[in-house]
């Protein structure tokens, strides 16, 4: 079975080359455009390209899928739309609202036997510095091995996850709990 | 109400949507606990009528025709208000539109995520854009003086999706998100930001219960309280706690007021 990854940027390229499914699936990579600005100064023409764009892209990528006849849909985001970011609120709102965006989905078409589902990876894997974000945790990560989410990916993509919808899976090593 | 920080006497609010339900709501009572509120409304028609009937009660209310989905039309209504009234202490961005049935793999994104993207997503940014340098302003002013205080309205399914308006609960999560990363972006400032998830019989709602009788009473039994939450009593005052100073150590936050019917955070 074929599994179709959109987005671009370095996790697109490792998931893309990874991750396998016994199943149709399509993994969308979160298309963020990660520039930190204080929304005290930001643009409209940023807020278009930091928010109203990448969910525009999401939204019809999931549209795509559906209409691909996939039956495993995973939607890969940074967690700083759960911590929130400094200087990265437009960032911080599309992650989040995509996230979301996967709940409803799950809803809807849960009764074709469709699941969708997200992961989310820690910040910097999206070029997103905690150093102007702050921190996504108080603690420090709970595993110090290297984080490699393409088993997680494809796990949601397998007919092994046909019972899971709706979920986030946080895989970061145990920082954002 | 008795807290210290229930008097918002001499402050200066703006409400938007408040021409109607939850706005409405809110903007009546911090109008009853001293605030100048700014009845921010799409239409005069709406507006006016509420910020008179405050008036009528001894409150201080003007109504501001602003439309959210125009930035100017934002950034206007700030200036304005900071030139009447010389000071901005706190704004409420509750106005939305746009939550219409539909089929995710339906939606057509200029007719069902154009007005919520506007009205949550770059209206939430853009009204802090403007008022960031008064709601700073307000935090610097002695203890019990003044405070800036952010709040915005999302929604239960903004955390848990829907089902009947997918394109709704993305949009409404993205105010989450926007209040925490506020909350560390203005808390050098002393500005605190937070969300309130409502339920509440909004004139929407009530209209979908005339329609829909069974809906009312699965609300109702889904909710342990056993009711649906009242725009003034229960939805404006938890806006007043976020408002006001009883609440500012609070920030980065969504305050569910549902009844006890989404437990999920």
């Amino acid at each position: 079975m074929s599994v179709r990854v959109a987005g671009v940027g370095p996790v697109a390229d490792l998931l893309r080359a990874r991750v396998v499914s016994d199943a149709t699936a399509c993994v969308v990579v979160a298309p963020l455009v990660v520039e930190p600005v204080a929304v005290a100064r930001i643009t409209d023409e940023q807020i278009d390209r930091l928010w109203e764009q990448p969910m525009r892209t999401v939204i019809s990528e999931l549209q795509r899928a559906k209409a691909d006849g996939c039956r495993r849909i995973v939607v890969v985001v940074p967690t700083t739309g759960m911590s929130g970011g400094a200087d990265h609120a437009a960032v911080a709102a599309a992650s989040e609202a995509m996230r979301v965006l996967v709940k409803s989905a799950a809803r809807q078409w849960g009764h074709d036997g469709i699941t969708v589902n997200a992961v989310a990876l820690e910040p910097e894997r999206f070029g997103i510095e905690v150093s102007v974000s702050g921190p996504v945790s108080i603690a420090p990560r709970a595993l110090d091995t290297e984080v490699d989410p393409v088993a997680t990916v494809s796990f949601l993509c397998s007919e092994g996850a046909a019972h899971v919808t709706g979920q986030t899976f946080v895989c970061d090593g145990g920082l954002w709990m | 109400m008795s807290g210290r920080g229930s008097s918002l006497d001499g402050r200066v609010a703006i409400v938007t949507g408040a021409g109607q339900g939850v706005g409405e709501g809110i903007a009546r009572r911090l109008a009853q606990h001293g605030a100048i509120v700014i009845v921010a409304a799409r239409r005069a028609e709406t507006g006016e009528p509420v910020a008179a009937a405050i008036r009528d009660e001894g409150g201080r209310a003007v109504c501001i025709e602003t439309d959210v989905t125009k930035g100017v039309s934002i950034a206007a209504c700030v200036a304005r208000t900071v030139a009447d009234h010389g000071r901005l202490d706190i704004v409420v961005h509750n106005a939305f539109t746009g939550a219409v049935p539909h089929r995710l793999e339906d939606a057509i994104l200029d007719k069902h995520w154009k007005g919520m993207s506007l009205t949550a997503g770059w209206a939430s940014l853009q009204c802090a854009r403007e008022a960031h340098p008064h709601l700073a302003a307000a935090s610097r002013r002695p203890r019990g003086e003044g405070a800036g205080r952010y709040v915005l309205i999302t929604s239960p399914s903004g955390v848990e999706g829907s089902a009947n308006i997918p394109l709704y609960s993305p949009a409404k999560a993205a105010q989450r998100a926007i209040a925490k990363s506020l909350a560390r972006e203005w808390g050098p400032d002393g500005i605190t930001v937070n969300c309130i998830a409502p339920v509440a019989a909004s004139p929407s709602l009530l209209t979908a219960f005339d329609r829909n009788p069974a809906l009312q009473r699965a609300i109702e039994a889904r909710t342990p309280l056993g009711r649906v939450g009242d725009i003034t009593d229960d939805i404006g005052s938890v806006a007043l706690f976020l408002a006001g100073d009883d609440s500012s150590y609070v920030t980065g936050q969504t305050i569910v007021c549902d009844g006890g019917s989404f437990l999920g955070l």
